[in-house]
């Protein structure tokens, strides 16, 4: 003991998983907007899916900016003189811009209650837009190399899988009683947070055997508070709970056991994303 | 130094007619008089509760053959800056010739990715309540006083360190003090397996110090309470 420690700031703050969260969230929904032109089951998702994405694409925007030191000067990140491409956020920038122009024209579309090929085709952009959403968050985090679990170049992977699973959760909420829709977010939900808990074992088993930066980082993930929140709120409750639940969910139970891990994945897919967030930069603060 | 090191095209690592400046800090001379963290508060106004240079020390040994190992620090100025690469409007460059990276405060958004991206926590937030410039919530570091340097003058913390602990020079001129004491001496940067290139080279630095391990063996409770009591002591 008697050592001197220079504690440093954590660089990005909680407000910022509260924004990857929103972000799981939307792009989920954009998928399940596309897909209702692909599966009839989930047709009477498909506007509500598409305003809630837009909807949380403001939220997320107005998090963007508020989680900026200096918010107004968000506009530098689409000034061409000054974008620096090899930057993730540069690239997500750019795509949080272009989701938010081909939602506003799918919504346009669909205000207009035609089933043209135009809506289809704008759907498909507009997920292939939001897939980048998840794919440049987690990018955002594998690029700083230095930070274990970070450092994963699967780190983009779990957050598609997150918002598959985030996105169909809300979906099952939207869809009620709808049995047939239910039926197929029943499937969405359980091999999405089957592949999320997958890829959470491969990374903390990979972050254990690691140098001690990497066992730090693994015991800070898994005592404590962190512990609590990644284990037990992340990985019991929200992935391996709602999956035991769904699939062992009975035929008549549907409705309340689906709404039940629903709810369940979206509590643990908050939870994962703070600690992924928090945890591996509470050891960097010490260095 | 070996030119096929080079692996990407902003390293200027045995580049001719470029300048390429370093600190050579011998820890077995710095005594912990934190002058040098002084000196460059005064030079900057840096505010309470950041530092472009700081002095954390360990305490190793049986008492009573007990001692204090000190590991000053400060911006590596990498040769390779993961923290350019993240900026996503390029608020913070490398100025090729010298090598210092440097920050535009009128450019930068505080989207914090620098930081994030520095394996050495060399970068801080400005805090919103400065007295004497309007420079706040913008991302700041050490700039190896690049003012100074322009000038013929060593940094601030060089000029004032009372042990002679910290030398600056350009690495890629061979006949300069750092030149000489880099290839006489056995030297360490910090986390060299992140492949910055830092342009800060320790001699006689202790492992404990420059790896993560330094505090490994507090537990996380223990850590937090530490940190909650540093955040009291500088309110922040």
């Amino acid at each position: 003991m008697g050592d001197y420690v220079w504690f440093h700031d954590y660089s990005w703050h909680p407000v910022y998983s509260v924004y990857f969260f929103v972000v799981g969230i939307l792009a989920g929904l954009s998928f399940l907007s596309y897909g209702s032109w692909l599966i009839p089951a989930l047709r009477p998702l498909r506007e509500k899916a598409a305003y809630g994405s837009l909807g949380l694409l403001v939220i997320g925007g107005l998090l963007l900016i508020a989680d900026l030191s200096q918010p107004l000067r968000f506009l530098n990140v689409l000034n061409p003189a000054y974008l620096q491409f090899t930057s993730p956020l540069a690239w997500g920038a750019l795509n949080i811009v272009a989701f938010g122009v081909f939602s506003l024209l799918y919504i346009l579309e669909l205000q207009k209650k035609r089933e043209a090929a135009l809506g289809k085709i704008l759907a498909m952009i507009t997920a292939l837009l939001g897939l980048g959403l998840p794919i440049y968050t987690g990018y955002d985090l594998t690029v700083h190399q230095s930070r274990p679990m970070w450092n994963t170049p699967i780190m983009p992977v779990l957050f598609v899988a997150l918002a598959i699973a985030s996105g169909s959760a809300v979906g099952s909420l939207l869809a009620g009683k709808n049995q047939d829709a239910q039926r197929v977010l029943r499937e969405f939900m359980l091999w999405s947070a089957a592949a999320v808990g997958i890829v959470l074992v491969g990374m903390l088993g990979t972050t254990s055997y690691g140098g001690s930066a990497e066992e730090l980082t693994f015991l800070i993930l898994t005592t404590g508070t962190m512990g609590l929140i990644f284990v037990g709120v992340g990985i019991i409750a929200g992935t391996a709970a709602p999956i035991a639940l769904l699939f062992y969910a009975h035929l008549r139970e549907r409705t309340t056991g689906l709404a039940f891990a629903a709810i369940l994945i979206l509590i643990g897919s908050a939870a994962l994303r703070y600690a992924l967030l928090m945890g591996p930069q509470e050891l960097q603060t010490l260095y | 130094m070996s030119e096929e090191l080079r692996v990407s095209p902003i390293e200027t690592r045995g580049k001719t007619c470029v300048k390429r400046y370093a600190m050579v800090i011998d820890v077995r001379r710095c005594i912990g008089c934190l002058a040098c963290q002084v000196a460059c508060k005064a030079e900057y106004d840096t505010p309470l509760g950041v530092n472009r240079t700081w002095v954390p020390y360990r305490v190793v040994g049986k008492y009573p053959n007990v001692k204090k190992q000190f590991l000053p620090r400060l911006c590596n100025h990498c040769d390779d800056p993961p923290c350019v690469r993240n900026c996503p409007v390029g608020a913070t460059f490398k100025v090729e010739d010298g090598g210092f990276v440097l920050q535009r405060y009128e450019r930068c958004i505080g989207c914090r990715s620098c930081m994030a991206a520095c394996p050495y926590n060399a970068r801080f937030m400005l805090p919103s309540h400065r007295t004497y410039t309007p420079i706040t919530n913008v991302v700041d570091k050490c700039t190896f006083c690049f003012h100074r340097v322009n000038e013929n003058l060593v940094p601030a913390c060089v000029q004032t360190c009372i042990g002679r602990a910290r030398v600056f020079g350009d690495l890629n001129d061979p006949n300069s003090e750092v030149s000489y004491l880099v290839a006489k001496n056995a030297t360490q940067v910090l986390r060299p397996e992140q492949g910055t290139k830092p342009h800060v080279f320790y001699i006689g630095a202790d492992r404990n110090q420059t790896e993560f391990a330094r505090d490994a063996y507090h537990r996380p409770e223990v850590m937090e309470l530490e940190r909650a009591a540093f955040k009291r002591h500088f309110k922040i």
